[in-house]
């Protein structure tokens, strides 16, 4: 088929894998700017949550939460349940991290912490293998037909529709938080001005730990959706995602969680479509371009403010 | 009676001592001024009143309790605010919710607080939901010190709250310290240029190489010749 005639799909695809990028893109923007550094264990921290979700479908079902597909979607309520007990499960790790390690380091230099979360990242990753093994595995072996959208000739499947809708509540529940809370107002006033904060009286501990709780839950919805859209999981599902990650987060302008939100949409979108034109083998150097071209032309990102 | 009462205090940073033994005492309901030229720690002795910076000897006593070294959110809870001299406000938050920050240990309603605060400065009140950052240095230090006096604290520690501002602003700002005094705070302000803010003061302390070497009533000090010369520019 010609090449452009393929764009508005790919479009939809973009649009799918950048809303998870995004909602992969928030929870990084929020650690480096809140506790300064980048967290290079967020992909894992993902794969961590998809995991968890497929390990507790028996609890949900235990707990008398009806099993079966909700047509036309793949999954149903006890899918749901279980990533909710995941998303609660897989902050809860992340919060005990921060108390074992990150606490300690608090004062540290940003190159000590950024390290210390690849140690992280390697350690998490290999033990969702060890636990799972390295082959995949699979929320749902059902195979779920594309609906066609007449008009503009494109296809979606309903889990993708569901994908974005997720993505766009969540990216709007952060934005009422942020904006409207007193956490979230906290949260702000702390990646503006961290030692201003404390003289003020903000619990500074506090708001790290909510940073945490918010990154790690949207990673773990993250990672199942990444799970849905491609119908299985393996340990490596979110590492393989982090450099997509943070080229959305740097076009975005990093520090920027609304950034980091734009900037996955563009890097999801760019990725899809440049298999138009290039082989799907390279999508990962449609993003490094990206993270590239941004470093050299504006370092601050889309959103970021100069400083 | 003393509110604040600082006691042989040695402090700096890890490989420099600033503070070398320093006594100060603030009295319920003074303004005090600590003049000195830069370099004198100034600054440190706030930073280390507030918990900043660790003490490395002496004491320091709050209301008869023992603050030597506390962590500035518990200092913030025994009554004392203060104002750093830079980057003393949220820039990427609107004025509202800068002064709701400064009120975040407290629970309920702020109305009254706010209120109060916006009577003080009305050229806040009229621009409740702007951001911040974009202004002025004279609206920014009204900002910083609507913010720090949220809480109703007993003592407000300002740190030159004139630097680079405009002569009328000064004028202003110290109108308004002296407003805030009389509703009962008790103040402690630093200042490289001291002539505004000794006028106000019940006294005057002088700070050089990190010692007071000289305390006097605000008057006498803006009275004496050597003083003047030294520290007042003439």
């Amino acid at each position: 088929m010609d090449a452009l005639a393929r764009i508005p799909q790919l479009l939809v695809y973009g649009i799918v894998s950048g809303s998870i990028l995004s909602l992969g893109g928030i929870g990084v923007s929020l650690t480096y700017r809140i506790l300064g550094f980048s967290n290079f264990a967020h992909g894992d921290t993902m794969a961590l949550g998809a995991y968890l979700t497929l390990a507790l479908l028996p609890v949900a079902a235990r707990l008398g939460i009806p099993g079966g597909a909700l047509s036309p979607l793949s999954f149903g309520w006890d899918f749901a349940a279980s990533l909710l007990l995941a998303i609660a499960a897989t902050s809860l790790a992340i919060a005990l991290l921060d108390r074992l390690f990150f606490r300690r380091l608090r004062n540290a230099n940003r190159v000590t912490l950024m390290i210390s979360t690849i140690g992280i990242a390697l350690a998490l990753r290999n033990l969702l293998q060890f636990i799972w093994g390295p082959q995949p595995h699979y929320y749902s072996t059902a195979i779920q037909r594309a609906v066609l959208i007449p008009r503009l000739g494109i296809r979606i499947k309903p889990d993708q529709i569901f994908i974005v809708a997720i993505a766009v509540a969540l990216a709007l529940l952060l934005h009422l938080f942020l904006r409207y809370t007193k956490m979230g107002k906290a949260m702000r006033a702390t990646s503006d001005n961290t030692s201003l904060a404390r003289v003020t009286g903000i619990d500074t501990e506090r708001v790290i730990l909510w940073t945490w709780v918010i990154g790690a839950s949207l990673a773990a919805i993250a990672g199942v959706l990444t799970g849905l859209e491609n119908k299985f999981i393996t340990p490596e599902l979110g590492w393989q995602m982090l450099l997509s990650i943070f080229a959305a987060v740097i076009l975005g302008g990093i520090g920027n969680p609304y950034g980091a939100i734009v900037g996955g949409l563009v890097v999801g979108i760019s990725e899809e479509v440049s298999t138009a034109f290039i082989s799907t083998g390279y999508k990962p150097a449609v993003a490094f371009a990206i993270l590239i071209l941004m470093l050299l032309i504006r370092p601050t990102g889309l959103l970021g403010r100069r400083r | 009676m003393s509110l604040l009462t600082i006691e042989r205090v040695v402090s700096g940073y890890a490989d420099m001592e600033v503070l070398h033994g320093v006594d100060l005492a603030v009295d319920v309901g003074e303004i005090v001024t600590i003049i000195g030229p830069n370099g004198a720690g100034k600054s440190t002795l706030m930073k280390t009143i507030f918990g900043l910076l660790k003490p490395k000897a002496g004491r320091i006593t709050f209301d008869d309790t023992d603050i030597t070294g506390r962590s500035p959110d518990r200092v913030v809870r025994r009554g004392l605010a203060y104002v750093p001299q830079v980057e003393n406000v949220f820039p990427s938050l609107t004025i509202q919710e800068n002064l709701e920050m400064g009120a975040f240990i407290l629970r309920g309603n702020l109305r009254d607080r706010l209120r109060r605060v916006y009577e003080l400065f009305p050229v806040l009140g009229v621009r409740q939901k702007a951001r911040v950052g974009k202004m002025s240095g004279g609206e920014r230090q009204m900002v910083a010190m609507g913010r720090a006096l949220m809480l109703d604290p007993r003592l407000l520690m300002l740190d030159e709250p004139s630097a680079a501002l405009a002569p009328n602003l000064t004028a202003t700002i110290f109108d308004r310290i002296a407003a805030i005094n009389e509703a009962g705070v008790t103040i402690l302000i630093v200042e490289q240029n001291a002539k505004e803010s000794l006028k106000l003061s019940d006294r005057g302390c002088v700070f050089a190489a990190g010692l007071k070497c000289f305390e006097d009533s605000g008057p006498a000090l803006l009275a004496n010749e050597d003083i003047g010369r030294l520290y007042l520019g003439g």
